[in-house]
C-alpha cells in the first residue's frame, strides 16, 4: 500500500500543474497560425526575475504572475472556419464542471458566431484558477491560470496591451 | 638475416648524444603560478558564458510570460467589454 502511495506520489510530481486537458491536437493540424505555450510555476518565476519593475506593464505581469502555479494557452487561427468542431469545444467544457468549477460568465454572439466563456476554480474560498474558451469562427483560445489571480488586473492589463500578431507555423 | 631484421637493427642501433648536447637550451618547466592563471581564465570564461546563456534563457522566458499575458488578458478585456455592452 506504502508502494502505491509513493508511486501515485511520484507520478503527481511529474503532471504538469495543468488543471484539465486540451485535448486539442486534431485542431493544430488544421490552423493556419497557432500558439502553445506552457508555463510551469518555476518558469513563471524565473521569468519574473528578468521583468523591469520600472517599466509599467512589467511591472503589472509581475505583480499578477507573482503566486502563479502555471499559465496553459492554445491559440489557434484560421484561414476559413470549420477549423475546429462543438466536439472539441465539449472536450474541455466537460471538464469544466462542479463542484471543481464553476462558469463566471458566457456570451454568444450570433452575429459574429463569437462564443466565449469564463470558468473559475475556487480553493478554500480563494481563486485557484481559470480557464478562458473564447470561440470565433476562424479563431480558437483557451487559456489555463493555475493559482490565484487578480482578474480585474488581467483585463485591464489585456485592454492596453493589446493582442499580438501570431507567429506563422 | 632478412631485409626487416636488419632495418629493424639500423633503427634501434644504440647512438651516443653529440658533444654539444649538454649545451643546448632545454624548455623552462611551465611555472605553477601560469597553470593557475590559465584555470582561472577557464573559469571565469566558463562562468561568463553560463551567465550569458541564463540570460539569455531569462529573456526568452520573459517574452513568454508577456505573451501569455496579453493573449489571457485581451481575451478576457474582450469579453468583459461583451458583457458590459449586453448589460447597456
Amino acid at each position: 500500500m506504502k508502494r502505491l502511495a509513493l508511486a501515485a506520489l511520484m507520478f503527481a510530481a511529474v503532471l504538469p500543474a495543468q488543471q484539465f486537458k486540451f485535448n486539442l491536437d486534431g485542431v493544430g493540424a488544421k490552423a493556419s497560425d497557432s500558439v502553445d505555450l506552457s508555463l510551469s510555476g518555476p518558469m513563471l518565476q524565473f521569468a519574473a526575475k528578468f521583468l523591469d519593475g520600472k517599466d509599467p506593464d512589467e511591472a503589472k505581469v509581475k505583480k499578477l504572475i507573482g503566486g502563479l502555479e502555471g499559465i496553459y494557452i492554445k491559440r489557434f487561427e484560421f484561414k476559413k472556419g470549420g477549423g475546429y468542431a462543438d466536439v472539441d469545444l465539449e472536450g474541455i467544457r466537460s471538464q469544466l464542471k462542479a463542484p471543481a468549477w464553476s462558469k463566471m460568465v458566457g456570451y454568444k454572439s450570433s452575429t459574429d458566431g463569437e462564443n466565449a466563456e469564463i470558468y473559475m476554480r475556487m480553493e478554500a474560498s480563494k481563486i485557484a484558477g481559470i480557464a478562458i474558451l473564447c470561440a470565433a469562427p476562424k479563431e480558437l483560445t483557451v487559456v489555463n491560470i493555475v493559482g490565484p489571480i487578480d482578474l480585474d488586473s488581467l483585463a485591464e492589463l489585456g485592454g492596453h496591451l493589446g493582442l499580438p500578431k501570431l507567429q506563422k507555423k | 638475416m632478412d631485409w626487416l631484421e636488419q632495418e629493424l637493427k639500423e633503427a634501434l642501433r644504440k647512438q651516443e648524444p653529440s658533444p654539444d648536447f649538454m649545451k643546448r637550451p632545454r624548455r623552462a618547466p611551465v611555472a605553477p603560478v601560469r597553470n593557475w592563471l590559465a584555470a582561472a581564465a577557464a573559469v571565469v570564461l566558463a562562468v561568463g558564458a553560463g551567465g550569458a546563456y541564463r540570460e539569455y534563457e531569462g529573456q526568452v522566458a520573459k517574452q513568454k510570460v508577456m505573451l501569455a499575458m496579453r493573449i489571457a488578458g485581451s481575451n478576457m478585456n474582450h469579453i468583459q467589454r461583451h458583457i458590459l455592452e449586453a448589460q447597456q
